[in-house]
């Protein structure tokens, strides 16, 4: 983030939160219209309203203060390993997030790497890997994680599983891509230097699929944590954001789940910012400029 | 023969003979008996070698081996899972020694489509064998055949579901990538908006779609406009960053052209910008066709009329009746796939220039 | 000398003994998540009445897509809290479960309706919206729409929601009646303000539609092992312990309730509403199943065509007889 966008997105972010403002004030109304009504308060002046609707307990549309405060508290109000805290619960988010996106992205090289030297796989594989995205996976995550603790596979890694099941798709894609990208030039070449396949791999189709491999992992992250907060939803044992969210959603606890919504976010960004700082950094040790 | 190739031969070879070894006298299976033996001997193709069609025959001589034997043991001995083995191995050679023959012209391309076919038997097989062979209960994971019977038997119950849920993917989807393409081509003007919008729509793309559904639902009611909502939210982003780095794919000494042809910000937009971003916008229609399937069906969870995919899926677990569930799941990934096959097919249309299109491999 | 070795040879019968009174692990799977829904089993837990006992005993939540005859099914529990519709079903389809003891003998589950909408009987549910929740939790009111006489299916006499488990549906007006349990949907609707003065209530109890709710169940094979059953026999007794315990001390095990939720998300003033109205429900003295109430839930099951006969062996008074 250069200084030349640090002006916009403060623009961008204040007109979002004064829209915000107001269709709180809207979308609140009726409700507290029916609470000034119980406590016959008629005539109530429009900014004592609006105030009104932007403190209400369990609102239709938090405010952004009440939003920043929930998530003030989750985070800083209990200590870190109370299970009270948003932070402990997005640290066994971030556990599973991690692990199912490591699986993944080994998956999806793997797997890149045998459909580019193989033929018969690529034609075998390459469709059906399509098609297993098209298996509503974040629909059965409840019954996957069921099915895994029935063969005794509990904890972080059935999540882990379903995180790794969505992200790998992104990496197979594009290492599949970056691998073939080097051109029929290049590859002349290495069969002029009497190259065996490896050492083209290793030498040449590898260091051309970098930029692929991290464009995919940027996606494959943010996926990998959407799996991770699915995964959780059947498993409230074992905390997370998922539970967090839930919980908040069937208590009627709206303020709550905007603010694990919005660390869930945030940690996304903050995953997708340092594949950013990674790729930067291998970048500049393969010598790319700019 | 490549070196998998011979791998493969004698892998089968050994799992076939492994198979017959440990199989108790007299108790085994005939037909399976009689695979392993034909398995053995298939051995002698490192001598001389064996056409194509040989491997296929074999293989699927094993699978109907493999289900005879099946009620034979709740869960079966080992020398019946070598087979399972020895069967899967002869199948990856056929399917291997196809792909060589085709690249070698021996024979047509079109029989190509036999390789993903063989591959997708292949796993519903094994499914199928694993679950029966090995005693998996009917309420963790149903046999395909029982999903297929369920299916058969729910035909109105599924189209019904179809047509609630799809109500609500085809206008999510139009509305978000609509939407997205529009914002795209506004921020495009302004660099200003740009920097600012882009990363805060990264942000917002990040959030998990799950929160956002019961409060869509708290929002726009129970029926399908608030899962179209839900599809909105998740496919407006993809969208918006797709549309503008396609609109910046066209190249410099592209756009000079158009300069000095004095041609207006509009007539570069239709004539050069749009049609180069066509790429990038056909990639992200694929990628929402998935995300619209998979928001709509999730957003069912949180509060639905009592009919629709996602319901379906969500109770049908709770009354254990999984085979409709894994019906169901098999609806969505044949819908999805069609609606994503669709959208393949208009990009080759539209996109022909594209060397992705055109061929040409390395 | 002697006196070493014979401290030894003490030690080490202590030690023997003390293995021979090592502790069954039991596993139990809550129908929901943690909450004085449960309170019995939170209590005992928590106050050792299991540890008293040679127990073992790990409690583990449920919640929304979780069924407990699913993680039963596949071994991830021993003992599961479920509402007989749900085990009755089960067992229909091929899962062996049977009713060990049934502490809840009455109904929390009702329908309210804000007197707004026009509903104060039954025969004005005609084409109106009703909020239902399903995993288990529809059977009585589908079971109930039944004997009414209204048809359920798409286009019928009433329209059916799946309601999500909070009371948004009424405030956001999108269904006319909604589904709520006495100890704690209930609780919600009377903080946002309503009440019977503003509600119409439909009690299933009072209407005599009620069906059992929470019981325990086990697996059928487990039941021939008597050391199993053992087990099982100071598992109730310790829970009807921890239940008596819950209603005697409701301050407290609102308290212990919420320190023992690991999503930190129970809050006290619900969990203390929760344990009392719970008590309405709970029979913490006799914990066997009731065979009226039985046969009356089973026939609804099976009117409905929930499951497709009426089960054999669905229940086992072996316990609850050896607690009498």
């Amino acid at each position: 983030m250069t200084r030349g966008n640090f002006v916009p997105i403060l623009v961008v972010l204040g007109v979002i939160v004064l829209f915000w403002y107001v269709m709180a004030v809207v979308m609140n109304a009726p409700w507290q219209e029916t609470l000034n009504g119980r406590v016959n308060l008629t005539n109530v002046p429009f900014t004592e309203f609006a105030l009104q609707t932007w403190g209400q307990d369990k609102p239709v549309l938090p405010a952004p203060h009440q939003v920043a405060g929930a998530i003030w508290t989750g985070l800083f109000g209990s200590a870190i390993t109370a299970p009270r805290s948003l932070a402990f619960h997005a640290g066994i988010t971030l556990g599973a997030t991690l692990l199912g996106f490591g699986l993944g992205t080994l998956l999806g090289v793997l797997l890149a790497v045998v459909i580019v030297h193989n033929n018969a796989s690529d034609r075998s594989l390459m469709p059906w890997i399509i098609a297993s995205q098209t298996v509503p996976i974040l629909a059965i995550a409840p019954m996957v994680v069921v099915g895994f603790g029935a063969v005794g596979v509990t904890g972080m890694l059935p999540k882990a599983l379903i995180s790794m099941y969505l992200s790998f798709f992104p990496v197979v894609v594009g290492m599949v891509k970056g691998l073939r990208t080097p051109e029929a030039i290049q590859l002349d070449l290495m069969r002029t230097y009497n190259a065996s396949a490896w050492q083209v791999f290793a030498k040449l189709r590898w260091p051309t699929s970098v930029p692929f491999l991290f464009a995919s992992m940027k996606v494959g992250i943010a996926i990998s944590l959407i799996g991770a907060v699915v995964g959780e939803l059947s498993n409230s044992a074992g905390g997370g954001l998922g539970v967090r969210l839930l919980t908040g959603s069937y208590n009627g606890q709206t303020i709550q789940i905007w603010a694990a919504l919005f660390i869930a976010a945030a940690l996304a960004a903050v995953l997708v910012i340092l594949v950013g700082w990674g790729e930067r950094l291998a970048n500049r040790r393969m010598g790319v400029r700019a | 023969m490549s070196r998998l190739q011979t791998i493969l031969v004698i892998a089968a070879g050994m799992a076939s003979l492994l198979s017959i070894v440990l199989a108790p006298f007299g108790e085994a299976s005939p037909m399976l008996q009689v695979f392993a033996a034909i398995g053995i001997l298939s051995l002698s193709r490192l001598k001389r070698p064996m056409p194509v069609w040989v491997d296929a025959v074999l293989a699927v001589f094993g699978a109907w081996a493999l289900f005879d034997a099946l009620p034979l043991y709740a869960v079966e001995p080992p020398y019946f899972w070598l087979a399972v083995i020895a069967d899967w191995l002869f199948a990856w050679l056929f399917v291997e020694r196809l792909a060589l023959a085709i690249r070698r012209g021996q024979v047509s391309n079109t029989l190509g489509v036999l390789i993903p076919v063989t591959f997708g038997l292949a796993l519903l097989f094994a499914w199928e064998i694993v679950v029966r062979g090995a005693g998996v209960p009917q309420v963790i994971l149903p046999a395909p055949s029982q999903i297929a019977a369920r299916l058969a038997a729910s035909v109105p119950t599924l189209a019904a579901d179809f047509v609630q849920t799809f109500k609500a993917v085809l206008a999510g989807f139009a509305l978000g990538c609509g939407s997205g393409f529009v914002v795209a081509i506004l921020v495009d003007r302004s660099p200003f908006l740009k920097r600012g919008l882009l990363p805060i729509g990264n942000f917002v793309s990040a959030l998990p779609v799950i929160g956002i559904a019961p409060i869509m639902v708290m929002w726009f009611g129970f029926d399908w406009p608030s899962k179209a909502a839900v599809v909105v939210a998740m496919t407006f982003f993809p969208m918006l960053v797709n549309t503008v780095a396609g609109l910046n794919a066209s190249s410099s000494i592209e756009r000079d052209l158009m300069r000095i042809y004095a041609a207006n910000y509009w007539e570069t937009l239709l004539k050069l910008r749009l049609p180069a971003a066509a790429p990038f916008i056909f990639n992200a229609l694929k990628i929402n066709s998935t995300l619209a399937l998979i928001g709509a069906i999730v957003a069912e969870f949180f509060g639905t009329p009592i009919v629709g995919m996602g319901f379906r899926i969500s109770t049908e677990v709770g009354k254990l009746n999984i085979d409709l569930v894994w019906a169901e799941i098999a609806v969505a990934a044949v819908a999805g796939s069609a609606f994503y096959g669709v959208i393949a097919l208009i990009e080759r249309a539209v996109t022909f220039w594209h060397p992705s299109v055109r061929g040409g491999r390395t | 000398m002697k006196k070493l070795l014979m401290i030894l040879a003490a030690g080490a019968m202590a030690l023997t003994a003390s293995a021979a009174m090592a502790q069954d692990k039991l596993t139990l799977q809550l129908k929901w998540v943690t909450q004085a829904q449960f309170a019995g089993y939170i209590v005992a837990k928590a106050k050792g009445f299991y540890t008293e006992d040679n127990l073992d005993v790990t409690i583990v939540p449920g919640g929304p897509n979780s069924a407990p005859e699913q993680i039963i099914a596949g071994g991830g529990a021993d003992i599961i809290v479920d509402w007989m519709g749900g085990a009755a079903a089960a067992r229909d389809k091929g899962v062996p479960l049977v009713n060990i003891a049934q502490p809840f003998k009455k109904s929390g589950l009702m329908m309210i309706c804000p007197k707004e909408t026009g509903i104060t009987s039954v025969a004005d549910f005609k084409g109106k919206t009703l909020g239902v929740w399903f995993f288990g939790n529809e059977y009585p009111f589908f079971a109930w729409m039944n004997k009414e006489g209204l048809s359920t299916a798409e286009g019928g006499d009433v329209k059916v929601l799946q309601q999500s488990f909070d009371i948004q549906p009424m405030i956001q007006k999108q269904a006319d009646c909604i589904s709520v349990m006495t100890y704690n949907e209930y609780g919600q609707a009377l903080a946002a303000g309503y009440g019977p003065d503003n509600l119409t209530i439909f009690n299933y109890s009072e209407l005599g539609n009620d069906l059992l709710e929470d019981g325990l169940y086990v697996m059928e094979p487990t039941l021939q092992d008597p050391a199993k059953v053992d087990a099982y026999t100071r598992f109730v007794k310790a829970s009807m312990k921890g239940w008596q315990y819950a209603l005697d001390n409701p301050d407290e095990a609102a308290q212990i309730v919420v320190d023992s939720d690991e999503t930190g998300a129970a809050e006290l003033a619900a969990q203390r509403y929760m344990v009392g109205e719970v008590s309405k429900l709970v029979d913490a003295t006799n914990p066997a199943l009731d065979l009226a109430a039985y046969d009356r839930t089973i026939k609804a099951l099976v009117d409905q065509k929930i499951i497709s006969k009426a089960p054999e062996g669905a229940y086992t008074t072996v316990i609850t007889d050896a607690l009498k």
